[in-house]
């Protein structure tokens, strides 16, 4: 298994604030890397600082080898990484057809494929295809998202607590279709809902104040219930 | 009635130049959260390059074709040397556009004298129509049709096509623009020289309406500028046009009736929609979940 | 700590006996009327900088308190009599008129955005521009009109002695402002107002109050300004007036009181030299040109002003002999956020 995304020693300052004081961790292609830890440990950041939306102020940053740590954020997002974040960042203004137009780099029959593909994964969309993004139910919005980071051939998806604010059957179906796109790509996933990461995640990296503290199979993490106690207060 | 027609198409009319300053203004604000403070030097400059374009080639079209490439290429210099190094800063934002307009201010004085430059219109457009006993001045018709066209090309692109789209999506959300893998710097910069020539048109077409131009015209329109976008609301294109025809009319009655009161009648304006609608009249819906 | 108060205490001083012989070494008229008027301009421009820096708001809308104190002052000794009692009269007027439009308008405007803020300054200032033309019964328009001062200031000498004073005690007044507690709450705002919100302060209460403060100086200003001149035209409203102040405070260093003194001092016999080599050289005739790109550049490469650098290089300098004793890392010069 190629390593499609590796994070060395990876700093972050916002601000006159250190956030990422260290994060390390690598994703696999054809995995799930679900990235751990407590509120306010620095998992949002991490995945903006890949993104170059939070810079990296020192460490490394490399995508299929190549570095990104200087890359601005729209080069990062055309060498094929794919954001969902946290609140979704769908358009308000703008409808569901028009939240995936603007986000396809090209309108061949390829990106038509996917299209078609993430409409059959959520035919919600399709059904309010003319509606503004800003009348979706939270649900359709992180579905919505999601289509739109797939939609051109992303090699990897950053997903940022999809399940946040969702219905639990929201949830189930949110989840069932991260474990549909993954048989197409490799994902990122925040979640600070355990059950759920660990149910579709293959590895796990714990981050805790801003330094990955621990990684490994996810497997191992569930048995393991002295580290979720320590670092995730649960078990 | 004559009278009230001809307050119309007054009003009408000088709504549509300040529609046309605040289009730039309200776009620049909207996608890069920038007030710029020069866009009355820019609207100065269309005016002046146009019409010395237009008195060198006895052209009044490539008068109008001089004018918007000035005011493209200016917003060039402004976005590339003035607005970048500052941007994300707004106080630094908000001094260093003012003093570029004093600059380009001054720079019209320098170029083309610091007297005022008497401006005809060309024979094809002057004079007037007679309907009925309502007299229509040739120019102001043209004037308003030249808005409504903008207007309409404007709001076709951005609501047709992808350009637009990027556009309206960029001034939602900037980071998921970007991360949705669009240069928005390079957004910037077309929308800041876009909003630039429509600027220095607004001057061009400014000049025969007003008759005269002279180099502090450009704050004082300006200044209707920034009242038209907050009225209409930052950032929003059709609420600018609506505000802008707003403002005209009141400029207008105003003038004819409580001349005293003409400019004070848009401060209260922006005064009540600034205590009551703090965002604008017309304001785009805008969704802030974090 | 101690040296270093002492040090500004000897500076203070030196400064003022300079100014209070300067007159007597030198009997040049330009000079004295220079530094009357760089005076002036630096009381104008340390009311700005309670604003700009120290709460960090930016006002379009100065030279509106400016123009009311100088045409109070102006239409009162015109009017009435060009009595050392009317005068002082008109200042306190001026400064409660202007106190009440800074409150207004700030109780108004302040909630804004900065963005809104300064255009609404702006528009505000407009307005009162355009009064001052059309209350021609009053202030006789854009020709302005002479009026007698009083007879006390007829001599130079004296009126440079009243505003060296006046500038003294302001200076005073508000340092000693900026270091109070209201003082401290407007730095906060400055740095965070949401986070000075959030500790449950009224920050707009506050920056209504330094709105208020620098209203009442800046017309403090204008009122010494018109009778400096003895006589007073709408130029005393226009931008012009906002703007030298503006560039005052930003050349000479934002948030440091000392520092729109000394960039009063610097414009204006900038002004000065260029309105004389003006005459040899047309080109000067737009010196505005020069400030204008001055201004730029500053905002740009020198955003802290000659204060604020020369402070800046003080503590890298002392932070350097700190840490060759101790070690201890010098603390990073913190970001403006916005």
């Amino acid at each position: 298994m190629t390593t499609l995304l590796t994070l060395n020693e990876v700093h972050t300052h916002i601000g006159q604030y250190h956030i990422l004081q260290g994060v390390n961790f690598e994703a696999k292609e054809g995995q799930v890397t679900v990235l751990l830890g407590r509120n306010g440990a620095g998992k949002t950041t991490t995945l903006k600082t890949i993104m170059g939306l939070t810079p990296a102020t020192k460490g490394e940053i490399a995508f299929r080898s190549h570095s990104i740590k200087k890359n601005p954020t729209y080069k990062v997002a055309k060498l094929g990484i794919g954001y969902v974040p946290e609140n979704q960042g769908i358009f308000a203004d703008l409808t569901v057809e028009e939240n995936m137009k603007v986000a396809m780099r090209k309108e061949d029959s390829e990106t038509l494929e996917r299209q078609q593909y993430v409409l059959d994964l959520f035919p919600d969309l399709k059904k309010f295809w003319k509606k503004a993004g800003g009348h979706l139910s939270g649900g359709q919005k992180q579905m919505l998202s999601m289509a739109r980071a797939f939609i051109n051939d992303s090699q990897l998806i950053l997903i940022d607590e999809p399940s946040k604010g969702l219905a639990p059957i929201v949830v189930e179906k949110v989840m069932e279709a991260i474990v549909e796109m993954k048989k197409k790509t490799s994902i990122v996933l925040v979640e600070q809902n355990f059950m759920m990461a660990s149910r579709i995640g293959d590895t796990y990296t714990l981050i805790d104040d801003g330094r990955t503290v621990h990684a490994g199979d996810m497997q191992d993490l569930i048995h393991d219930e002295e580290l979720k106690r320590k670092y995730l207060g649960i078990g | 009635m004559e009278l009230l027609v001809n307050l119309i198409i007054n009003g009408l009319a000088t709504g549509m130049l300040i529609f046309l300053l605040a289009a730039g203004l309200t776009l620049i604000f909207g996608l890069m959260d920038v007030l710029n403070f020069a866009h009355g030097g820019l609207f100065v400059w269309g005016a002046y390059a146009g019409i010395f374009t237009y008195m060198f080639t006895e052209s009044f079209i490539v008068g109008i074709i001089g004018a918007i490439v000035t005011g493209a290429l200016l917003g060039l210099i402004t976005e590339k040397f003035i607005i970048t190094p500052v941007y994300g800063n707004h106080v630094q934002q908000i001094l260093i556009t003012l003093g570029l307009m004093l600059v380009l201010q001054e720079l019209i004085k320098v170029f083309f004298g610091p007297n005022g430059v008497a401006v005809k219109t060309p024979s094809y457009l002057a004079g007037s129509w007679e309907i009925g006993d309502v007299i229509i001045i040739k120019y102001r018709l043209f004037i308003i049709v030249i808005g409504f066209v903008i207007f309409g090309i404007f709001q076709y692109m951005l609501k047709r096509t992808k350009i637009g789209l990027i556009v309206r999506a960029g001034v939602q959300d900037k980071e998921m623009a970007q991360a949705l893998g669009i240069h928005i710097k390079r957004v910037f910069l077309y929308v800041f020289m876009v909003g630039a020539a429509l600027a220095a048109l607004s001057g061009m077409l400014m000049a025969p309406y007003s008759g005269v131009i002279y180099a502090e015209m450009g704050m004082e329109y300006a200044i209707l500028g920034f009242i038209v976008v907050v009225i209409g609301g930052m950032g929003s294109f059709s609420g600018s046009l609506l505000a802008a025809i707003l403002v005209g009319l009141a400029g207008s009655f105003m003038a004819y009736y409580v001349p005293v009161l003409s400019l004070a009648v848009n401060m209260i304006l922006m005064a009540i929609v600034l205590i009551f609608r703090p965002q604008g009249l017309f304001a785009m819906r805008k969704e802030r979940t974090s | 700590m101690n040296n270093k108060m002492s040090l500004r205490y000897v500076a203070f001083f030196l400064l003022l006996a300079i100014f209070i012989i300067l007159p007597f070494a030198n009997d040049s008229r330009t000079l004295l009327i220079l530094l009357t008027q760089i005076f002036i301009f630096g009381i104008l421009a340390m009311s700005y900088d309670i604003l700009l820096g120290y709460t960090g708001i930016v006002s379009f809308g100065h030279a509106m308190f400016f123009g009311v104190g100088a045409y109070t002052t102006a239409v009162m000794l015109k009017q009435m009599d060009n009595t050392l009692l009317i005068f002082v009269l008109s200042i306190v007027i001026g400064m409660l008129l202007a106190g009440f439009i800074s409150f207004l308008v700030g109780l108004l405007t302040l909630r804004l955005k900065s963005h809104f803020f300064a255009m609404l300054t702006l528009a505000f200032s407009g307005l009162f521009l355009v009064l001052a033309e059309k209350w021609r019964t009053v202030t006789y328009g854009n020709d302005g009109f002479t009026f007698r001062a009083p007879d006390i200031f007829r001599d130079r000498m004296t009126f440079y002695f009243f505003v060296l004073a006046s500038l003294v005690i302001i200076f005073l007044a508000l340092y000693r402002f900026v270091n109070s507690p209201t003082g401290r709450i407007l730095i906060a705002v400055r740095e965070n107002e949401q986070r000075t919100k959030s500790l449950g302060y009224n920050t707009l209460h506050y920056k209504v109050i330094a709105s208020i403060v620098a209203g009442i100086v800046a017309s403090f200003a204008g009122s010494l300004y018109a009778v400096s001149l003895r006589f007073v035209n709408t130029s005393v409203m226009a931008m012009d007036i906002t703007l030298d102040a503006l560039l005052m405070t930003i050349i000479g260093g934002v948030g440091t009181l000392v520092g729109p003194l000394l960039g009063a001092a610097v414009i204006e016999y900038a002004q000065h030299a260029l309105s004389g080599l003006a005459r040899d050289y047309p080109i000067f005739e737009r010196w505005i040109i020069f400030f204008g790109i001055l201004y730029i550049l500053a905002v740009i490469f020198f955003p802290k002003g000659i204060i604020g650098t020369l402070r800046l290089l003080f503590w890298k300098w002392r932070g350097k002999l700190k840490q060759r004793k101790s070690q201890v890392a010098l603390p990073q010069e913190k970001e403006r956020f916005e």
